[in-house]
């Protein structure tokens, strides 16, 4: 009897979990404030009803486990958050402006860079000084490994807001190197906790913080830099695709980045309901040929056959056609490549002694041509890796794919493959440098691809230290061209930055083609 | 019986210094490394010498047995480490991750055992009835779903369409409602299942037709089958009490429930041996301690298993 009393009682209480799981509807009101909101309070009368506060939802796919700025890549979050602000940011149209600096210069020699700073304050009111930004690189500096070589450097605090920063060698790309968000200026000060309260500059504070999960953030009242427009943000981390696509349908988020091919059809077919951005990005899918292990005419024959528009149309939208590592529109992006031409990759594979043989393959003394592409399992590039499979296969090239979990010390370590995909930020804040520094130098990690000559080495070290912006994007331009005409690189995609938001939801970084900015002053949702 | 507690718990020892050495030297042998990983999380390039110093700093440089060993030795004085992913300590990770796994494992399995139960013995009992048949195809689909398919059908039916429950809402008790159930699915599908083929077995049994033939009431020869078969089915739960501590990566992903699975899964993407280390240590316990748990269960069940040790 006991017993039969114990069930009923747990049966009743499961069914009032789930009438009370059930009876609550979740409403799909995008500016829903959430419980103890700390946004403005409304001004008005009692015979207006308040204003409703403005308060965005948006999802993030990553999340970490501090808000320190400085270290590891926690700063990409704190700025998206828009938690944290740097000396200078990078505009849509990949310009560097000045933001917590008011303006810089250059010492002759190209050694003493000065910097006047902006009348800015932290969130707590503290006034952003010369000595707090320079104990701010220090520490930058001192925790995070990624800026070892920057240790060579002085930061010095001339004045009040005068900042001076000295370098062993000329460092043109000192101002795109200060947009980094590791750059971050917090009050180091007042900060007790750097690890969830980070005491910065930004449009908004933080509110709540579950490392490695959600973030809460709220309007700071004492915003240096204008008005801001929400009252406060929550940004939900959800790092699978058909979960942020589910939360827009169902109302439970207002926008996102990061929209992978499959959401993006679905928006698109409802654009009163949903407002796409794609502008593209600066993560770039490339290849490599491996000229000790391919002759001249095969690597150009590769070349003339990877047909990047239908690639990208296969994506559908996700990449744009890549013709070099940067976008078209940049002034080091003025690189030219010859069209997809099969008939005269045939004829070079031929010019080359190869035959085709009763397979549909090219074969040179009895032995096919084969070719392994190597890749991984990221990016997208396990469908490049098939496409290009095919479109080889349609002029008689046969390729093997390799797949390896970790390339950097797989295949690109080792120097083992004929063809090798990979995937980077090509440009990491409107500059060449970083990029033609990572793929061409001979003492780079493609360097065993055959590629680097003194011709290309000079050119590059020519880049590193000529502050001519014009001069630097002509260098770029054309230590590009060249790894093109050598049949050395093949430029696939620049994938696109394809954001998703409701109507009146704006200016949520949506048209920076960056990853590392969010919410700003001027995010907005009506 | 104490006897053999503590022969099994010496057994753990064994099985945690094989386990975790074994995982230390799969992972070593692996390509990549956590310096290299942490260095390039997102996609920008870095030199050579600095990811070398890097990996100086971490002693990754060192050789196997050193690392290993001196991982070891911490480990037996209750220090597992810090993560070389960001620094935290892996036993806190680990304890976060424990606390969101045991809810929703012991959540699930209780649904799962709450509807399963019932139902393979009703099922048992009206062999090929209509409810049998029924029963048995919707266990069988729900065995063969596969959980991400179950999770986003349970996303897109309850929240996109009913608004039942919200999506955001993790680590909560709403939160817990669709995990709970993406994981509940497939193991009643599965207990059902293997429950209602082992009271089909007990019933087959001469005592059971001898008991019939005798006119004992048929509550009381249930009562015998259930007991006689408990032993299969303490078996079959324990097996996925084992599993399910483990976590489950796709659901927790899908859900963003922060338990032991996705832990373990970012661990091992980043090569972040401490907390891998840490997390092979737990799985290998639970299941040590879950068979041990079983076994004697057993014979609290059967005192005669006593006699001949205790068990399987």
């Amino acid at each position: 009897m006991k017993s039969r009393k114990l069930f009923a009682l747990l049966l009743a209480l499961c069914m009032i979990a789930a009438l009370a799981a059930c009876g609550q509807k979740a409403e799909p009101a995008p500016a829903a404030a959430p419980e103890g909101s700390t946004g403005t309070q409304s001004t008005g009368t009692e015979s207006e009803p308040p204003a409703e506060p403005r308060y965005l939802k948006m999802a993030v796919n990553f999340a970490y486990p501090s808000l320190d700025a400085h270290k590891d890549y926690y700063g990409w979050y704190t700025q998206i958050y828009g938690v944290t602000e740097t000396l200078f940011r990078i505009d849509a149209d990949m310009s560097v402006k000045p933001l917590l600096a008011k303006s810089s210069d250059v010492s002759e020699d190209g050694l003493t860079w000065t910097f006047e700073l902006a009348d800015a304050y932290f969130s707590n009111g503290n006034p952003v000084t010369a000595d707090m930004v320079a104990r701010n690189f220090r520490r930058l500096v001192e925790v995070n490994e990624r800026y070892d070589d920057w240790a060579a450097f002085t930061f010095e605090a001339k004045d009040e807001k005068t900042l001076t920063i000295t370098t062993p060698d000329v460092f043109p790309t000192m101002l795109v190197a200060l947009t980094d968000p590791e750059f971050a200026i917090m009050d180091l000060d007042a900060t007790a906790d750097f690890d969830n309260a980070p005491i910065a500059t930004g449009p908004f504070v933080i509110k709540s913080f579950k490392p490695e999960g959600d973030v809460e953030v709220v309007r700071s009242d004492s915003y240096w830099n204008g008005d801001v427009r929400l009252d406060g943000a929550t940004l939900f981390y959800m790092p699978d695709a058909e979960s942020k696509l589910l939360a827009m349908q169902a109302g439970e988020i207002d926008c996102y980045t990061s929209v992978d091919a499959a959401a993006k059809e679905i928006y698109e077919a409802d654009p009163s309901s949903y407002n796409l951005t794609v502008i593209p990005g600066t993560r770039m899918q490339f290849y490599v040929l491996n000229k000790t292990r391919l002759s001249d005419n095969v690597c150009a024959a590769v070349n003339l056959t990877v047909d990047c528009e239908a690639i990208a149309a296969y994506l559908k939208g996700t990449t744009s056609a890549a013709v070099g590592p940067f976008v078209a529109s940049a002034p080091y992006g003025q690189v030219t490549k010859p069209a997809p031409d099969p008939a005269a990759a045939r004829a070079l594979l031929e010019a080359d002694g190869y035959v085709l043989n009763a397979d549909g393959y090219y074969e040179k003394d009895g032995k096919v041509l084969e070719i392994t592409i190597c890749h991984y399992k990221s990016r997208q590039l396990p469908d490049l890796a098939v496409l290009m499979q095919e479109q080889l296969k349609n002029v008689g090239i046969k390729a093997t794919l390799v797949v390896q979990e970790d390339p950097d010390a797989g295949y690109v370590a080792t120097g083992d493959y004929d063809i090798a995909l990979y995937c980077m930020i090509a440009d990491t804040g409107g500059d060449p440098y970083y990029c033609v520094d990572a793929l061409y130098r001979e003492s780079g990690k493609w360097a065993k691809a055959g590629f680097p000559t003194d011709e290309t080495e000079a050119l590059i070290n020519k880049l590193q230290f000529e502050t001519d912006i014009d001069q630097r994007a002509a260098l770029a331009n054309q230590i590009v061209q060249m790894s093109i005409d050598e049949n050395a690189f093949g430029y696939v995609g620049l994938f696109n930055k394809v954001s998703v938001a409701r109507p009146g939801v704006t200016g949520f970084s949506e048209n920076i083609p960056f990853d590392f900015y969010g919410l700003t002053a001027d995010t907005d949702i009506a | 019986m104490i006897k053999y507690i503590g022969r099994r718990l010496i057994h753990l020892v064994g099985i945690m210094i094989a386990v975790s050495f074994l995982t230390f030297l799969l992972m070593y042998l692996s390509p990549g490394d956590a310096a290299m990983k942490k260095l390039n999380a997102q996609g920008v390039s870095v030199s050579e010498e600095i990811i070398e110093k890097t990996r100086e700093s971490m002693g990754l440089n060192r050789p196997f047995l050193v690392q290993y060993g001196d991982w070891a030795l911490r480990a037996l004085q209750g220090d597992l480490g810090n993560s070389y992913k960001d620094g935290f300590p892996v036993a806190d990770k680990l304890a976060r991750g424990l606390r969101y796994t045991t809810i929703l494992a012991f959540t699930s399995l209780a649904l799962a055992l709450a509807v399963a139960l019932p139902l393979s013995i009703l099922t048992a009992l009206k062999k090929d009835s209509l409810l049998d048949n029924i029963t048995r195809l919707f266990s069988f689909i729900g065995n063969s779903l596969p959980n991400f398919l179950i999770s986003v059908l349970l996303m897109y039916f309850l929240c996109v369409k009913a608004h039942l429950l919200p999506l955001t809402a993790n680590e909560s008790v709403k939160g817990l409602v669709m995990p709970c159930l993406a994981l509940s699915i497939p193991i009643c599908g599965r207990f059902i299942r293997q429950f209602r083929a082992e009271i089909l077995e007990q019933l087959s049994r001469p005592y059971v037709s001898g008991a019939m033939l005798r006119g004992v009431k048929q509550r009381y020869i249930l009562k015998n089958v259930l007991h006689n078969s408990a032993i299969s089915i303490l078996t079959i739960v324990g097996l996925s009490i084992g599993t399910l501590m483990g976590g489950s990566v796709v659901v927790e992903t899908i859900f963003r429930w922060p338990g032991l699975g996705k832990l373990a899964m970012d661990a091992i993407t980043n090569r972040d041996y401490p907390v891998i280390q840490g997390f092979v240590l737990f799985t290998s316990t639970v299941y040590v301690l879950i068979n041990l748990l079983i076994d004697i269960a057993y014979s609290w069940i059967d005192p005669r298993l006593r006699e001949t040790g205790g068990g399987s």
